[in-house]
């Protein structure tokens, strides 16, 4: 269980997460949507404790953070150093020392090979490798989708899934709806820095149109398309 | 072009700035050390003009890499390109170029002018996929990402140990172990991201334990042939040689706490002159070395958890 209760974070004067209450389940997929800036990855960083925040984060293993994968969006990765050895960085990292990396390769990465050569859609296979060997109770995806190609969005979703039947808490934020609908089993939806509403599964295709209608608008007239 | 420039000249500048110090007064104190640190070369060993030759060229293909040159081209074509690296190259090289002439190194000097212009004009593009091998991949992190970008040093270093045990130099040989040394202390020079401390499930202290304890058996993995071979072949001066080698991990322990005393900025200028000054007095390692650490268990509280 992870529980955040009255999470607020200002940069100087900007309040970018304002009153934010959620609870995530064990075995259970939590989608967070909204637009750029709403605060998702600023909400990520605070759960993770890379952020310092205002309101109580508290869960039932502890530290959060030790027990936490994180998918950043944009990954970095070091120069010089291989697939291989930056997976058994993070695996180190855990305490997770007689891992066999080869056999865990279900992307198909050229793990011999520095990662700084991969495309980013290699770079966040291999992110997501790692942050799976490390063998965590919870994990953030911060985009995963993004970037990756149909058959390992596949193979991402199976994953995200057989997670959930671990009885892990996953949370996910995309751009992509259907990734989402696909995968969660609620919703949260953040407009600037608030949280607008909590969506069960039953009513994602509501929520997707009410953001459609809300996102879209009248802007397509608006540019007088010729 | 000009405005290209006049903005390599803000950025630097602000980065001067970030540092604490007076652009101005930078380089001015940049120009001075760079007189003296090339002189004390010059005085110690005949193999200067060729630490001054790889010191630039290395800085050379900084400026090299292939995402910079991809921008240049981009942005400028390739005509302006290579006008802009050119200047370039040759800007660096002034300084470099200027004190061969000064030491009579002619030959060496107009053959660094002739590798800065090939290195502007030239792309070092290459498909080949080689991994180089190392003894650091069960740990890897500093020393497999350092060693791999300063490969080259190691084998200039051991064939100086040779050269210094065939010729009865025991000095040159001391300073085939302090260019190890120095070498692995660059790997430390910059903080990692947030993240790869994040990461940890470790204590601040047991976090510190892990980089020191692993930065202490890689370097002696690194120093081990100068070591063993300085020790076979000058026994009467064991002393000296050890004294060495301790002291060089005590300041490879000093840059691991003073980098993570600043984190998650860069050493600031109060700290970089501590360990400056701590080279001309190493007993000033024993107040340094609890100093630090105390500054950066505080610092890295703010990442990793503090409770075991």
């Amino acid at each position: 269980m992870i529980k955040i209760n009255g999470l607020h974070k200002t940069y100087g004067n900007n309040e970018v997460l304002i009153d934010i209450n959620l609870a995530f389940s064990k075995g259970k997929v939590y989608g967070i949507v909204g637009e750029n800036g709403a605060g998702k990855t600023t909400l990520f960083r605070c759960i993770a404790g890379l952020e310092s925040y205002t309101g109580t984060i508290i869960s039932d293993l502890n530290p959060l953070k030790n027990h936490l994968g994180l998918l950043l969006t944009d990954p970095f990765f070091f120069s010089k150093m291989t697939g291989k050895e930056y997976i058994r960085l993070l695996c180190n990292a855990r305490g997770k020392t007689n891992i066999r990396i080869d056999e865990k390769n279900i992307f198909n990465l050229p793990l011999d090979q520095y990662a700084s050569t991969y495309s980013t859609g290699m770079k966040k296979k291999l992110a997501i490798t790692a942050i799976l060997l490390q063998e965590n109770a919870y994990f953030i995806f911060d985009e995963p989708f993004n970037g990756v190609d149909i058959q390992s969005n596949i193979i991402l979703t199976e994953i995200i899934l057989k997670l959930k039947e671990l009885n892990k808490i996953v949370i996910i934020s995309s751009h992509i709806f259907s990734t989402l609908s696909d995968t969660c089993d609620e919703i949260h939806l953040l407009r600037k820095g608030a949280q607008i509403k909590s969506v069960q599964k039953s009513a994602f295709k509501d929520l997707e149109q009410e953001m459609k209608a809300f996102t879209i608008g009248n802007s397509i007239e608006k540019l007088d398309l010729k | 072009m000009k405005h290209y420039f006049h903005l390599q000249f803000l950025i630097t500048n602000r980065k001067i700035k970030e540092t604490g110090i007076n652009p101005i007064l930078a380089y001015l104190l940049g120009l001075v050390a760079f007189i003296i640190i090339t002189a004390y070369l010059f005085q110690k060993t005949e193999f200067a003009k060729y630490i001054v030759v790889l010191i630039c060229l290395g800085l050379l293909s900084k400026l090299s890499e292939n995402n910079r040159t991809d921008f240049l081209i981009a942005t400028f074509g390739d005509r302006l390109k290579n006008k802009i690296r050119i200047l370039e190259n040759g800007m660096v090289s002034i300084p470099f170029v200027t004190v061969l002439i000064y030491q009579n190194a002619m030959l060496e000097a107009a053959l660094l002018w002739v590798i800065a212009i090939i290195f502007a004009v030239c792309a070092f593009k290459t498909n080949v996929n080689f991994t180089l091998p190392t003894p650091f991949s069960k740990r890897p992190f500093e020393f497999l990402v350092g060693f791999r970008k300063t490969f080259y040093l190691f084998p200039m270093a051991y064939l100086l140990t040779v050269i210094a045990i065939q010729v009865g130099n025991f000095n040159l040989g001391i300073f085939s172990m302090l260019l190890i040394f120095g070498t692995v202390l660059s790997y430390f020079a910059k903080p990692e991201q947030a993240y790869y401390v994040w990461v940890h499930a470790y204590t601040p202290k047991k976090f510190l334990l892990y980089k020191i304890a692993t930065a202490t058996q890689y370097t002696s993995i690194l120093v081990a042939p100068v070591l063993v071979g300085l020790l076979v072949f000058y026994p009467n001066e064991f002393h000296i040689v050890l004294l060495f080698f301790l002291i060089g991990l005590l300041f490879v322990w000093t840059i691991i706490l003073a980098k993570y005393s600043a984190y998650p900025n860069e050493m600031s200028l109060p700290e970089g002159m501590l360990l400056v000054f701590s080279v001309y007095f190493p007993p000033m390692l024993l107040v340094m070395i609890p100093f630090f650490y105390k500054k950066s268990i505080h610092k890295l509280k703010m990442l990793l958890d503090d409770q075991d």
